[in-house]
């Protein structure tokens, strides 16, 4: 059934398909409105879920880490500062391999208070060991919440979804809700092998020395690297019931390019709008869309940009000190290889500032006339 | 005991590979392989102590096991438990000076338990005439008994439950000594005296009153027909006044003479009013007595009232009853009519000067002042002494007391065949029922040794009760205590070691004594036996110091879990030293310190 | 024979939820306390760990002395993770199953003390129990808010001595309108025992404050530990008594609010503070004034308690 709907309905709507048992989140804009229509519908009986109306979003976390423990399929959702604040459970609803899934709209962080679009806030969370998925249009948004929980539950590791506050969160879209049957269909019941069980009593997190800790964590990087895998599984299924295909990281033209923007979340849609103006001019331009970012693709990014001249990556993101994110990690993942390409950095839209396809265009056109970045990274539209 | 060791069910896990771990952190097992053991250096263990009323006890009665009995209502148990220490529950259940009350842990905290009511209950409860359940056969040794007061009854109960063959001589036509000829039937009736023989008889103890050694029979003789022997003539001669007169009236006499002769059923001739002198028992008692046979009587004593050696509930009894007392008072003249009557007795004011020997305050003549006493006979009780005319100087004496050992036995001069042991009032020991029965016990013990040629001095060691000097009968039998647990007689648990905070108040039971004025008519026993319901009442109130009672306390405190129930059939706990780690709550939190807490090392055997 | 202790025999030697060789101190109340709590609580309980010395107490991977379920969350989450368990079990008709919630005093009057209020406001159906050992022990012994006065601890110590009062925290948890608020410690394990029996049957957030003695926290031996924590209710310091909020209404034929105080232990022995302070070691560098202070404001206390307990309705902020 197509309906227009925003970005944060099109999460609760995925959340319902999921058949999701409690939830337990905090609000901050622009996420409330996620939050505020799952309310009612737990209220309506909608959904037969148990909202847990949470003082913090780390109690908005720590909470669906009990439940999950429990056995139960969870749900969180945040953006910005309350990711921000979560930050410690984050690591633990991963460390104790909870299937949990979050969703989280990219707000930029404080101070001073900004509420639009920057992917700082989840970044700044790539070690925490979640799963981390980007979206970049409501569709896409509610079908990842879909095939999240189809990930989480197989590697047992909690996924992060995110999408850009406002130009997804608050903007309005078609978007194709699936029958239930069919998400049934797709997604099983939950029934993990470990949780809290009264008959087979266990201590889930406990104690452990440095004589166990080490594989511990091995284990779980292990479970993340085949997250991969399993995610392209997934996303096949997902086609097969659904009709939509998804993957790891989705390439717009890349067969024959030789200069290759990288973007991530919506981004990519202006990108793409720029590649194809490019390519009406006859420009062997193309896009790589990063959709999975950890684990980290690094085989497909290889296989995508290893062959091209010039890769242009964008970051709506400042590591400050450093530059951006999802460029400093394309470059460690491209340096094994011998003719490596040119990489361009460029920051761009940093706290919800507009990057329009001119900007793309703009970007591009710097990349194709310099051998060599100029500014390492670009700050794309910085008033000098 | 058949209980699984927990840690023989710990699981160890060794993980060598990553791929032998759990796809999460979750536990697989308890902790049991971790022996928390290994931590400790002073371990806990279970130890049966000495009670302090047991270990004031000179026979070392073991009340708290009888007054566990009777909390069961297991009276038949409690009494031969009883009678393990002390034969003669209903007798000292009646007139003992309760050394145990004096020092019962329990008066901290509010009062202490009547203990001797209590035994008198237990003695009560039993035909006393029934013979010891668990005679052993002859052994093949006979032992002459001379005198059958309580510490010749006692040397022949136990010397027969060792085997002995048992005769007993008596001077007097009835059994019993002072039980039966000095303390007034008021309070000890005959008919418990004799059941009480009646008892002795029924285990094979030949009885022969009227038989004076020295007069009807010689000490040489019994010497050489009996292999040991034992000496308890106590003291049946009384001190004298030494004043002119004293001799002359036959309104003046002996306290413990005119108690033989209303005991005997003799008649005395006290005239209207009486003046006791002296202030010990046989002065209260013969003072008491004459209340009862319609005179008044007062007491004439040469100290004050805290001075006097009479048990002080007997001097309050006394008082009750009309008997009065003049103190700081000693005699110096007695003046007598032609007829033999008295007319006055003239007497000194004293004054109390600096302690004697005896601690008391030494009682000293105020210059001069003299006053008069009007009275129409006059009753000495100061002092009871030994006739010894019956050694025949083979055994020596010194002070009025015989000469003993260790062992209480005696350095008899010419040859014969038998051991000669004594006990009771001729040796030197203070001069009450319990002592005696201590002395007896002791004896019969002594002799058994004797006869097996132990040492005796290093079964004295083993059986001797706290500080002693009691000693343990049933520990020299082997027999083992109600509760199987080490056994630690050394230790005495007094008040200090008690936790209070355990307890709660509750008062003593009352006793029920008929009021002055109807028993001063009569030489009938006027208290009664508790009832079953104020013996169980009071015997709750007993704090089992020392010993373990399965309160539960240790196991529901210990935080590690190392305190296991012994369980059916068996009694008490047992730790699990392969978890405790010497915490010592258990130690602390035991509200009668029935725990010990030992070195680590010290090799032990415990029977956990 | 007569028990001290009106706890069942059945209950003492029926098979452990709590099995030996943990990792505890010698004497440490936690796991007497966790013993004792579960004796009250039966099988189906789950119970909720944040940091604190009991993440220790239960062993290491992959082994877990508590046999029934547990959960180790972080620091600051043990009523809000005890609330998701809640939500979780609920979801799958487990109702019946108690969550507890066990935290240190840090992990409840400091750092916990936000999703603890949370969890309270909304009335989750938890048990939360703080075993109150009066600072951070795990850490090696720091202050808290839950520190008395006077007490050493390796962040007051001699020449910054703790003059601020321990929190209040039986009345800030009263002031959430929970159902029930007790207090109890392990020197009275029956009273323990009655408390985590009765609140089995309530619902919505129970909390029960816990004093837990800790030998090396404290500097006491180890074997006095639990005779010093009976001291402290003895003087009054730690008085035990619990609140109900709700009475069944004849009358209306429903609950209504009425919040009776009942205290358990009326101490049969006056014992002045200072004979509880001297007991410890923590307690040395306090000066008399302080004492005397510390004396009136606990007579003070237990006036009002008492006032608050002789049945007149009160509200939580009288
Ligand atoms: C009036 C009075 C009241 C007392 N009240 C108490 C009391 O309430 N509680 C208490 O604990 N103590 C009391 N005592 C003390 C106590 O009675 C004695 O310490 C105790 O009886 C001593 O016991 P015994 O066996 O050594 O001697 P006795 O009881 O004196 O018995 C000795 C026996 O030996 C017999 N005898 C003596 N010479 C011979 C001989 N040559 N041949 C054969 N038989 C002989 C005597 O006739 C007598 O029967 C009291 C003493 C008196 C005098
Ligand atoms: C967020 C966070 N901060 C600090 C710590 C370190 N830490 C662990 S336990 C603890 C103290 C616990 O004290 P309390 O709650 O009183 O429990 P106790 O150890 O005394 O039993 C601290 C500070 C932590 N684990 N997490
Ligand atoms: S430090 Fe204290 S609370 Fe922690 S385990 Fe040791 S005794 Fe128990
Ligand atoms: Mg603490």
């Amino acid at each position: 059934m197509k309906q227009v709907i925003k970005g944060n309905f099109a999460v609760s709507h995925g959340v319902k398909l999921c058949r999701v048992k409690v939830i337990s989140a905090y609000p901050i804009t622009p996420q409330t409105t996620i939050v505020e229509e799952l309310s009612e519908m737990c209220a309506s009986g909608e959904l037969d879920a148990k909202f847990i109306k949470v003082e913090s979003e780390h109690s908005a976390m720590a909470g669906v880490i009990g439940s999950s423990t429990a056995g139960v399929r969870s749900f969180t959702a945040t953006s910005s500062q309350g990711l921000l604040l979560m930050h410690e459970v984050l690591h633990w609803a991963a460390g104790a391999r909870l299937p949990i899934v979050l969703a989280n709209v990219n707000r930029a962080v404080g101070p001073g208070w900004n509420i639009w679009a920057d992917q700082t806030d989840s970044l700044s969370q790539r070690d925490t060991g979640l799963i981390q998925v980007y979206c970049e249009s409501n569709q896409e948004v509610l079908d990842s919440v879909i095939m999240a929980y189809k990930l989480a539950e197989k590697v047992s590791l909690p996924v992060m979804l995110t999408y850009d506050a406002f130009f997804l969160s608050h903007t309005s879209e078609i978007v194709d809700i699936p029958e239930i049957e069919q998400v049934d269909e797709f997604l099983p019941p939950y029934n993990p092998e470990f949780r809290i069980d009264i008959n087979n009593p266990r201590s889930f997190g406990g104690m452990i020395g440095p004589d166990y800790y080490f594989e511990e964590r091995y284990i779980m990087h292990k479970d993340a690297l085949k997250a991969l895998e399993y995610y392209q599984q997934v996303c096949k299924e997902f086609e097969e019931i659904f009709g939509r295909e998804y993957d790891i990281c989705e390439e717009y033209r890349t067969g024959d390019a030789e200069v290759i923007v990288v973007a991530a979340g919506t981004i990519t849609s202006v990108s793409r709008i720029a590649v194809d103006k490019f390519r009406e001019e006859g420009k062997k331009v193309g896009l790589m869309k990063l959709r999975m970012f950890r684990p980290v693709p690094v085989e497909r990014w290889r296989k995508v940009l290893g062959n091209v001249a010039k890769v242009v990556v964008m970051d709506r993101n400042l590591t400050a000190g450093l530059g951006g994110v999802f460029a400093s990690e394309i470059q460690a993942a491209l340096y094994p290889i011998e003719n490596k390409p040119m990489v361009y950095p460029v920051i761009a839209g940093l706290g919800g500032r507009d990057v329009t396809p001119d900007d793309i265009e703009g970007i591009i056109n710097y990349a194709l006339s310099n051998d060599k970045p100029t500014d390492v990274p670009l700050f794309w539209g910085l008033k000098e | 005991m058949a209980m699984k060791k927990r840690s023989e069910m710990a699981k160890e896990y060794d993980f060598t590979s990553w791929r032998d771990f759990t796809p999460m952190n979750i536990s697989l097992g308890t902790m049991l392989h971790n022996m928390t053991g290994s931590w400790r250096f002073i371990k806990p263990i279970y130890e049966d102590k000495v009670p302090a009323c047991q270990n004031a006890c000179p026979a070392g009665n073991d009340i708290e096991g009888w007054i566990k009995l009777v909390q069961k209502g297991e009276y038949d148990k409690a009494y031969w438990h009883l009678k393990q220490e002390q034969p003669f529950p209903a007798i000292l259940g009646r007139i003992c000076f309760k050394f145990c009350e004096t020092s019962c842990n329990r008066a901290v905290l509010d009062d202490y338990v009547s203990i001797n009511e209590l035994e008198r209950f237990v003695g009560d409860q039993v035909d006393l005439s029934t013979p010891h359940p668990d005679l052993p056969e002859y052994n093949g040794k006979n032992l002459a008994v001379v005198g059958s007061g309580p510490a010749g009854m006692s040397v022949a109960y136990y010397g027969r439950l060792l085997g002995f063959r048992v005769t007993m001589f008596e001077a007097l036509p009835e059994m019993g000594g002072i039980l039966r000829v000095g303390i007034p039937a008021y309070r000890l009736p005959r008919e418990v005296v004799a059941a009480e023989f009646a008892g002795l008889k029924n285990m094979g103890i030949e009885l022969l009153p009227k038989t004076g050694v020295g007069k009807d029979i010689t000490l040489n003789e019994l010497r050489n027909n009996y292999d040991y022997m034992f000496l308890a003539t106590g003291v049946h001669a009384s001190m004298k006044l030494n004043l002119e007169g004293e001799d002359q009236s036959h309104r003046i006499m002996s306290g413990l003479g005119m108690l033989k002769k209303v005991a005997l059923g003799e008649e005395v001739d006290l005239g209207d009013r009486v003046a006791v002198i002296g202030g010990g028992n046989t002065a209260i008692d013969a003072a008491r007595t004459a209340i009862r046979l319609g005179a008044d009587a007062t007491v004439v004593y040469r100290r004050s009232e805290t001075e006097m050696p009479a048990h002080s509930e007997e001097i309050e009894k006394a008082r009750e009853e009309g008997v009065r007392f003049r103190f700081l008072a000693a005699p110096e003249k007695i003046e007598l009519n032609d007829d033999g009557t008295i007319r006055k007795l003239v007497c000194c004011e004293m004054e109390l000067g600096p302690p004697d020997e005896s601690g008391r305050k030494r009682p000293v003549k105020k210059d001069g002042v003299l006053f008069d006493i009007k009275t129409d006979s006059i009753v000495t009780a100061i002092g009871e002494i030994p006739l010894f005319d019956y050694l025949n100087k083979i055994i020596k004496t010194e002070n009025r007391v015989i000469e003993v050992n260790e062992c209480l036995e005696v350095d008899a001069k010419a040859d014969g065949k038998a051991k000669i042991f004594a006990g009771g009032d001729i040796i030197d020991m203070p001069h009450t029922v319990v002592h005696a029965v201590a002395s007896g016990k002791k004896a019969a013990i002594a002799m058994d040794c004797d006869r097996k040629g132990v040492e005796f001095a290093g079964v004295l060691k083993k059986i001797a009760i706290g500080d002693g000097p009691a000693i343990s009968f049933s520990q020299y039998m082997g027999w083992s205590p109600i509760n199987p647990v080490r056994q630690n007689n050394s230790m005495v648990v007094d008040s200090e070691k008690i936790v209070y905070d355990y307890f709660v108040k509750e008062p003593q039971v009352e006793k029920k004594i008929q009021d002055a004025n109807s028993r001063k008519g009569s030489f009938e026993p006027y208290s009664d036996t508790f009832s079953e319901k104020d013996a169980l009442q009071e015997a709750s109130r007993c704090m089992h110091c020392g010993r373990c009672t399965e309160c539960d306390n240790c196991l529901i405190f210990c935080p590690d879990i190392s305190v296991l129930v012994k369980g059916k059939g068996h009694f008490g706990y047992a730790f699990d030293y392969d978890y405790c780690k010497g915490c010592g709550i258990c130690f602390t939190e035991c509200p009668r310190n029935a725990i010990t807490m030992i070195d680590e090392e010290t090799p032990i055997e415990i029977d956990n | 024979m007569q028990k001290t202790f009106d706890i069942p025999r059945e209950l003492m030697t029926e098979e452990e939820l709590l099995q030996p060789g943990m990792l505890s101190c010698q004497g440490c109340g936690a796991s007497l306390a966790m013993k004792l709590a579960l004796k009250g609580l039966g099988k189906r309980t789950v119970v909720v760990i944040p940091a604190c010395c009991w993440t220790i107490i239960n062993g290491v991977y992959p082994y877990s002395a508590l046999q029934v379920p547990i959960i180790h969350v972080p620091f600051e989450t043990a009523a809000i993770s005890a609330s998701g368990v809640r939500a979780g079990l609920d979801a799958r008709g487990e109702k019946d199953v108690v969550v507890m919630a066990w935290a240190g005093d840090g992990g409840t009057f400091d750092i916990g003390i936000q999703s603890l209020s949370g969890a309270a406001e909304r009335n989750d159906d938890i048990l939360y129990v703080c075993y109150d050992n009066e600072a951070y022990m795990n850490t090696g012994i720091q202050r808290s808010s839950a520190t008395p006065v006077g007490a050493w601890t390796t962040t007051t110590p001699a020449g910054s001595i703790k003059e601020e009062p321990k929190k209040d925290i039986e009345e800030i948890m009263l002031a959430h309108h929970i159902p029930y608020m007790a207090t109890t410690s392990v020197a009275y394990p029956d009273d323990m025992y009655m408390k985590f029996k009765k609140v089995r049957h309530i619902t919505g957030t129970k909390f029960i404050h816990l004093l837990s003695p800790c030998p090396p926290g404290w500097r006491i031996d180890p074997s006095k530990s639990v005779q010093i924590t009976r001291m402290a209710t003895q003087a009054k310091v730690f008085p035990l008594y619990e609140v109900r909020r709700w009475r069944f209404s004849k009358k209306r034929g429903r609950l209504e609010e009425n919040w009776k105080y009942t205290i358990n232990i009326y101490p049969d022995r006056e014992l002045p503070v200072k004979e509880y302070m001297k007991a410890q070691g923590r307690f040395q560098q306090m000066t008399e004034d302080m004492v005397n202070d510390v004396q009136e404001r606990v007579d003070r206390k237990w006036d009002e308690l008492i006032r608050k307990a002789d049945g007149r309705p009160l509200t939580p902020n009288e």
